[in-house]
């Protein structure tokens, strides 16, 4: 029912990695490989220092101290200052925390922000222009009322962009489905359906 | 207009955009967790593994050893603080650290406090505990429960209803049916994570919460904390969905404000969606019995309704539909009875449409199985007893639009072309099946303050202490401003959401859009008086106007006659900048003592089956289409339309999101909806929204909103009847009949799966 199309990149999962359950060994090369930073073979100890991260977010760059631990999402949130990016679940099930990574979509909660060193990361509050003009999919998604209670919106926003861009958008039932990894409690589904209809013919016509 | 954007039939507003809508499409809202506070500390719940005994031992040492750790609060720590007390602004009357027995799996044992979350988090899970344990009991049946009447064990209860003789009418009834039907635990799960932050400046105690009740959770938390209310602010801007769980203030709110006092720094916390399952209220399990009699020309002659619901040890929530399913039909006799049975769980809550909910599924079905066994359309067995007066007290009813709500659902559905006949429509693989049910859902208001300003220049100011949960109250407080001031919606800034505003009564019940706006209209009407005087006095523009000869447009006082003035001159000829003022709303029946009370945070409910002179509901009525596999049963809604009739209907788009939004509600109780009870140690198993199903997009295809013209002044003066909880009310029963009429396999245990249609 909440299978996710937006999937974390690696597919592992930051909660069994915090407690401690995966080996440190077994641990080590997944961070290594993914984000080709320079940590050490991680000790559980180890893990719990900070690293200098270093992160380019809505085109501008950021340098931060985290706990290797930290997630993309609490990157953002509780040190970017950016949080207009919602945790719904941390576990990659609900998609309120979707961002894009290079243009993807990708579940903020399941990605380490380590592991997005040198990549692009867009959130919701780098989609209108400077000037302030909505980006389409905003607009249509307020044109359509496309959410109610709000908190789920950045997350359907990201990930319909994510979905067009793919070319998941041909027709309504497509859409319903690559859109099924974001959950909207207060269930808006037919109206953003309507409002992603609406960006994506905006976007064909442009 | 399109779909989401309705024409504005008789009696209903614009369908004006969200006056939010911009903060939330670019995540500029703050929602409680959302909101900055310098030097921030993480705090992270340690929870019960065993769901009844004694907590004999902590194990701290490895937690404390966690670089980052500041401080663990736990038994002891809250013993200079009130326990919590259950009620309206309370969840629980369980203090989890105040004593360390333990009522229910997943109970607070401890708080863990670090500079980081995840430092927080690797804490709080390293602390372990050692218990004396017994065995639990689960739910109904389990070995243990106690079935106690549930009758004047709760406000919402006072006595079971009922009316004539049933024994005697259902004795003779030629037609009857006796059917046992049942619901099962449910979470609210909204999106947004429950969190708490708190911050003491001085004797100050700020609480960024997601909250339905910031009047009631100050007066609550100051209690605990035994300070003064005054010093408590309670601020809940934006909150990411409630329905029904963020109404009641749970015992994690005092326990993350002591942390953060013993601390001296902010303590936020947030819930993890697992631990939510155990520290949150749900919605208790429910059974019922239903026996129905009638004539062969339809008429029911006699109706009983027992139910039977789970609640906590210590506390009585009761949910009891009674008194709704009770009035609903011209039942010619109602028996009723609720009990309540209580287990070893957490105490239950309000969940979106509360009583209505399970036992108008109930009802529904029930309405469905009689007219299969009076042969009769489902829809013209409910006509035949459509009644002039509701059977309990023989009241009238303010308004009763359901017939014309079952007439334009069922043209607006193609309800004439289905055969009756089970199982008789098919399309390749597909059984086609078709149902429909009754929506009600009681019309209440509750005393409510808020404060306009209107300036010289047209900016007007909404200040009310309500909250919005989603349910665009924000937008059609400030609508009604802008209508009853001329001025455009734009020109209208409207606060909420902050006990420092003036109090609004708990955004539960469907009665925040009557209240408050009954409130801000009369704000208003109040600037109108003021400006009409300042127009009409002698040597004014329209001197010799009377008032009821003027209204508010386009930013002028305009006459019957023609003449006008445009307000910023009148506030020059009055020599003001701005007008502001405050107005208190109280329901027609209410107490000399409502007011006083909506500032205590207790507020009255009125309407419903309280008045004396009628009895107040909105009406709804659902038709769905299922289709269900020949060979799997997986079981498609490909359509559902509803049409509802709830007086004055304020902005065409928010309502229909409302009703829409419900309706997809009801689908997930039919289908989706449960949360699974290991009843070997009362745990619940499927703590994630991975495994606790909800619809998701792909579930929701063709949905059709109809909103049924209907004018009701009786109700209160802003002619609003809540209907946030109307859309949901019935659905599953709709879809219960349409399985049947596909199938010929009545389900009466929610939710319908697969496995239940697999022979």
């Amino acid at each position: 029912m909440s299978q996710n199309p937006a999937s974390s990149a690696t597919g592992l999962s930051r909660r069994s990695f915090m407690t401690g359950t995966v080996s440190a060994a077994a641990a080590a090369p997944l961070l290594t490989s993914a984000a080709k930073a320079e940590v050490p073979a991680a000790t559980h100890s180890k893990l719990r220092e900070a690293v200098a991260v270093s992160l380019r977010i809505n085109k501008r760059p950021y340098e931060l101290s985290l706990d290797t631990r930290t997630s993309l999402l609490d990157a953002l949130r509780d040190h970017a200052g950016l949080t207009g990016t919602k945790k719904g679940c941390d576990h990659g099930q609900c998609g309120a925390c979707t961002v894009l990574v290079d243009g993807k979509r990708v579940l903020s909660c399941l990605s380490f922000a380590v592991m997005n060193q040198g990549k692009e990361v867009t959130t919701v509050e780098g989609l209108a222009s400077s000037e302030g003009k909505l980006h389409p999919m905003q607009q249509a998604f307020i044109d359509h009322d496309a959410f109610q209670c709000g908190y789920c919106t950045p997350g359907q926003i990201m990930s319909a962009i994510g979905c067009v861009n793919e070319g998941h958008a041909h027709s309504e039932d497509d859409i319903r489905e690559y859109m099924s990894g974001n959950i909207c409690r207060c269930a808006a589904y037919p109206n953003i359906v309507a409002a992603i209809v609406q960006a994506r013919d905006q976007a064909r016509g442009a | 207009m399109d779909a989401a954007t309705p024409k504005p039939r008789e009696n209903m507003g614009e369908p004006l955009p969200r006056i939010d809508a911009r903060l939330k499409v670019t995540g500029q809202a703050g929602y409680p967790a959302d909101l900055p506070a310098a030097n921030i500390t993480y705090g992270a719940l340690a929870t019960s593994d065993i769901a009844k005994g004694r907590v004999t031992r902590l194990h701290l040492d490895d937690a404390r050893a966690v670089p980052g750790l500041l401080d663990i609060v736990t038994y002891g720590d809250m013993d200079k603080v009130e326990k919590p007390k259950f009620g309206n602004s309370g969840a629980t009357s369980i203090g989890p650290l105040h004593d360390r027995t333990i009522f229910h799996d997943g109970q607070i044992i401890a708080l863990a406090v670090a500079e980081t979350f995840e430092a927080a988090e690797e804490a709080a899970q390293l602390i372990r505990a050692e218990y004396e344990e017994e065995k639990p009991t689960a739910s109904f049946d389990s070995p243990g429960t106690k079935t106690v009447p549930a009758a004047g064990k709760s406000t919402i209860l006072k006595e079971d209803v009922r009316a004539g003789d049933f024994d005697a009418a259902y004795a003779a009834a030629p037609v009857k049916i006796d059917a046992r039907y049942s619901t099962p635990t449910q979470h609210h799960n909204p999106i947004e994570l429950f969190s708490t932050t708190a911050l003491w400046q001085g004797d100050q105690l700020i609480v960024h919460e997601p909250s339905q009740n910031v009047t009631g959770w100050k007066v609550e938390l100051a209690r605990q904390l035994k300070i003064d209310p005054a010093n408590v602010r309670i601020v809940s801007p934006f909150i990411g969905g409630a329905f029904g769980s963020k109404g009641p203030m749970t015992p994690r709110t005092a326990i993350v404000a002591v942390a953060a006092k013993r601390l001296g720094r902010p303590v936020r916390c947030v819930t993890s969606r697992m631990q939510a399952f155990g520290t949150q209220t749900y919605r208790a399990e429910t059974r019922h019995r239903i026996r129905i009699g009638a004539g062969k020309d339809g008429r029911i002659t006699a109706f009983a309704h027992e139910g039977w619901e789970v609640t906590s040890r210590p506390d009585a929530y009761v949910v009891a539909g009674t008194s709704a399913t009770g009035r609903m039909y011209d039942y010619g006799s109602v028996l009723t009875h609720v009990s309540l049975v209580r287990a070893d769980r957490n105490t239950p809550g309000y969940m979106r449409s509360p009583p209505e909910t399970p036992y108008v599924y109930a009802l529904e079905n029930a309405m469905d199985e009689m007219a299969v066994a009076l042969g009769m359309d489902p829809v013209e067995f409910r006509r035949i007893n459509e009644p002039k007066v509701e059977p309990i007290g023989k009241k009238p009813f303010s308004s009763r639009s359901l017939i014309q709500c079952y007439e334009q659902a069922a043209d607006a559905f193609g309800w004439a072309k289905r055969d009756r006949k089970v199982g008789a429509m098919r399309e390749g693989d597909w059984l086609i099946g078709m149902g429909c049910a009754t929506a009600i859902y009681p019309t209440a208001a509750a005393p409510c303050a808020a404060r306009v300003r209107l300036t010289s220049d047209g900016d007007v100011r909404v200040q009310c202490g309500s909250h919005e949960i989603g349910t665009g109250v924000r937008t059609v407080a400030g609508q009604m401003a802008s209508e009853r001031l001329g001025v455009p919606i734009g020109k209208v800034n409207v606060e909420m959401g902050d006990n420092n505003l003036p109090p609004a009564p708990v955004s539960g019940g469907s009665i925040s859009t009557a209240s408050v706006c009954s409130a801000v209209l009369k704000a208003c009407d109040a600037i109108r008086a003021k400006l009409y005087a300042g127009a009409t006095a002698e040597g004014g523009p329209l001197a010799g106007s009377h008032n009821e000869e003027l209204d508010f447009a386009d930013g002028k006082i305009v006459a019957k006659g023609g003449a006008s003035a445009k307000i910023e001159d009148v506030f020059k000829i009055m020599q003001l900048g701005a007008i502001e003022e405050y107005a208190e709303f109280a329901p027609k029946g209410a107490t000399p003592g409502a007011l006083k009370k909506l500032y205590a945070g207790q507020p009255e409910f009125h309407g419903g089956d309280q008045d004396e002179d009628s009895v107040k509901y909105a009406f709804g009525a659902e038709f769905v289409e299922v289709r269900i596999n020949s060979y799997t049963r997986e079981i498609r809604v490909p359509r559902i339309v509803g049409a509802f009739a709830a007086g004055r209907i304020m902005n065409t788009r928010t309502a229909r999101s409302q009703l829409m939004g419900g309706m997809i509600w009801g689908i997930g109780q039919a289908l989706h909806e449960a949360t699974e009870v290991d009843r070997r140690y009362a745990r619940y198993v499927n703590r994630d929204l991975q495994d606790y199903l909800v619809p998701v997009n792909a579930d929701i295809q063709d949905l059709q909103v109809i909103l049924v013209p209907e004018i009701d002044h009786a109700v209160n003066p802003a002619g609003v009847k809540g209907l946030g909880e109307l859309g949901n009310v019935g659905t599953a029963a709709a879809v219960a009949s349409a399985v049947y009429h596909a199938t010929g396999k009545r389900i009466r245990d929610l939710p319908i799966r697969i496995d239940q249609l697999i022979a």
